[in-house]
């Protein structure tokens, strides 16, 4: 305390001093006084306004740094409103719209979220389950309308099926009972135009997972080709180039007949009308295959891969996905290779600039067959030498024995030095255990000659042979003669066909 | 072909013919009798190397060849008639010309026939 230390005490100045000095000094004193707890007030009073201030200025950084965090804050939540917005908005307008398209076939990717930042949230969580549920319950929808589309599909061709399989059946009944070229020529149009629709029916049941029906005999490879090539609307412009002697086992002769079907029909359809479809086939070192080439427009890669991905016969085929008009070769084929066990393969290296088609036959699938079945010798009548009247000698009603029958004329050279006595030389004792027909009459067959039997005496009269002998043989002829003169029936007696 | 007449054939008659039911000579009945007249079949279609073997031996009838083709015949027809054609083949009418003591004899032997069936 500085200020009061100048102050002398007021018993020590006070009483020696005059009043006015007195005065004088208290007043002075009392300014002092006042003058002192001014300085004072205002030191007091800057002290807390200096406080006041540093509070305040505390309180403001405080202040400030909330609001700037809560500015943050807001500013973060706003953009996550504002993204969620967004990838509600994609969801609707793009995501959903995939998810549907998907489902209906288009080769479409269904995409994630637009801001990759919305990933992990719970949010995309929600919206991936909801998708996913999506998902299943549309699948699931799909497959039992498609079961339920397939079921009734298969039962109707199934009624087409039989329906066309009856049909042909009449068409070659009639076939074989009309004489008339006119009504022939109606009747293969008839047949052509039935073997579509059949092809058709079977390959639209092969779709629905049925067999392709029909059981049939091993076939030689050729005969499956051909039978394919009659089932398609331009069958004249298929060109067999080369000869295979193989034959398919009983088992996969229909499905490769149709699968053959569906290719040669796709390679014409897709060819200018003028130009061919060859057909060839390559033997390799574990099968063969069928090399069908057309000179029509080649596909580009994008038919290619869709092609090789329905004949790889891996995905189920979606009866609704099939398009207007429908395509349903290649789906056909896939479906039958797959289950067969063979291989089809297309590209565009076809020679002649369009596509080359390859079916591959595994091994397992052949068998052999014998190309030269033995030559049917002319006497398939089971008659006597003397009495064969139809055979090589134009007037063959010689009761009188003749020599051995010289070759006619007309025949080449290679042809006279065939041995005759070989189709004299038949075995005469099968004529007792011969087959009869219902009428009793003996039923000609293909005879083949052993050389072993003894020869018929050529000379012996003809009383002297025993009349069952001579009854067979001229009943045969009789027949022969009547069946000359009337149509011929479908069931003409006695041919056995072996 | 297969001679099954239960089972539809393979190959229809419209592409052993190419889609022609005509025959190109209206020269052959059912008992027309067909003889091969060249060895070589190269240029024909299965069916016709088919006949080809069987006139090989001999000559056959129409309707004999149809039968082992498994045909119709008037589908043998035609392609018989493309044969005669084209050379391979060459007909004879089949059939007694001329009646005389040789039918005599065969009528004889047709009723001593009949006679030992019945």
């Amino acid at each position: 305390m500085s200020v009061l230390a100048e102050f002398p005490p007021a018993g020590v100045t006070g009483f020696r001093t005059s009043p006015l000095r007195g005065m004088e000094r208290s007043l002075t004193l009392s300014s002092r006084l006042k003058d002192l707890r001014e300085r004072y007030m205002s030191a007091v009073a800057f002290v807390c306004l200096t406080a006041g201030l540093l509070a305040a200025v505390v309180l403001l950084v405080r202040q400030q740094q909330i609001t700037s965090r809560l500015r943050r804050r807001n500013a973060a939540l706003e953009e996550m409103t504002r993204v969620r917005d967004e990838e509600l908005g994609y969801l609707v307008r793009v995501r959903v719209p995939a998810l549907a398209d998907f489902f209906q076939g288009k080769p479409v990717e269904v995409p994630g979220p637009l801001n990759p930042a919305f990933a992990g949230t719970s949010t995309e969580q929600g919206i991936r389950a909801i998708l996913g549920m999506f998902a299943e319950y549309a699948e699931t929808a799909k497959d039992r309308a498609d079961q339920a589309a397939k079921v009734t599909l298969k039962a109707m061709m199934r009624a087409v099926q039989s329906l066309t399989n009856e049909q042909q059946l009449t068409i070659s009944t009639m076939q074989e009972r009309h004489d008339d070229p006119d009504v022939l020529g109606g009747l293969m149009k008839i047949d052509h135009m039935n073997a579509q629709l059949g092809r058709r029916a079977q390959a639209t049941s092969v779709l629905c997972g049925s067999w392709p029906g029909q059981q049939r005999s091993a076939a030689a490879l050729v005969d499956v080709v051909r039978g394919a090539t009659s089932r398609i609307r331009d069958y004249l412009r298929v060109q067999v180039q080369t000869q295979a002697n193989l034959a398919v086992v009983s088992r996969v002769v229909e499905p490769v007949v149709l699968t053959v079907a569906e290719l040669l029909d796709n390679a014409a359809r897709h060819s200018q009308p003028n130009t061919m479809v060859e057909v060839n086939f390559r033997q390799t070192h574990n099968g063969v295959a069928i090399v069908i080439d057309d000179a029509g427009v080649a596909m580009d890669a994008e038919e290619l891969q869709r092609a090789e991905r329905l004949l790889s016969g891996r995905e189920s085929t979606d009866i609704n996905r099939l398009g207007d008009p429908p395509q349903v070769g290649f789906a056909v084929v896939g479906v039958l290779a797959a289950r067969y066990g063979f291989r089809v393969s297309v590209d565009s290296r076809s020679p002649y600039g369009g596509v080359r088609a390859v079916v591959f036959l595994p091994s397992e699938l052949l068998t052999r067959v014998d190309t030269e079945p033995a030559p049917v010798h002319a006497q398939s009548l089971p008659v006597h030498t003397q009495s064969r009247p139809m055979r090589a000698e134009p007037r063959p009603v010689h009761a009188a024995p003749t020599p051995p029958i010289p070759p006619t004329p007309a025949l080449s050279s290679e042809w006279e030095e065939r041995p005759v006595t070989e189709w004299e030389e038949r075995p005469v004792t099968e004529r007792e255990e011969r087959p009869l027909t219902a009428n009793g009459l003996p039923k000609r067959r293909r005879v083949t000659p052993t050389g072993e039997q003894p020869v018929p005496s050529a000379g012996a009269p003809p009383s002297t042979r025993p009349a069952d002998e001579i009854a067979s043989g001229m009943g045969a002829w009789q027949r022969g003669s009547r069946a000359g003169r009337v149509p011929v029936s479908p069931e003409s007696e006695g041919n056995v066909a072996e | 072909m297969s001679p099954n007449r239960r089972e539809r054939a393979l190959v229809r008659p419209h592409v052993v013919t190419g889609g022609r039911a005509r025959p190109t000579r209206n020269i052959f009945d059912l008992v027309t009798l067909v003889m091969a007249a060249r060895s070589e079949v190269t240029g024909l279609n299965p069916e016709k190397r088919r006949v080809m073997e069987l006139c090989r031996g001999g000559a056959l009838s129409v309707v004999e060849v149809a039968g082992h083709l498994g045909l119709p015949v008037s589908v043998t027809k035609v392609l018989l008639s493309d044969l005669v054609d084209s050379g391979h083949i060459v007909t004879r009418v089949a059939g007694p010309v001329d009646t005389g003591p040789a039918s005599t004899l065969l009528l004889q032997e047709v009723l001593d026939g009949l006679r030992a069936r019945l």
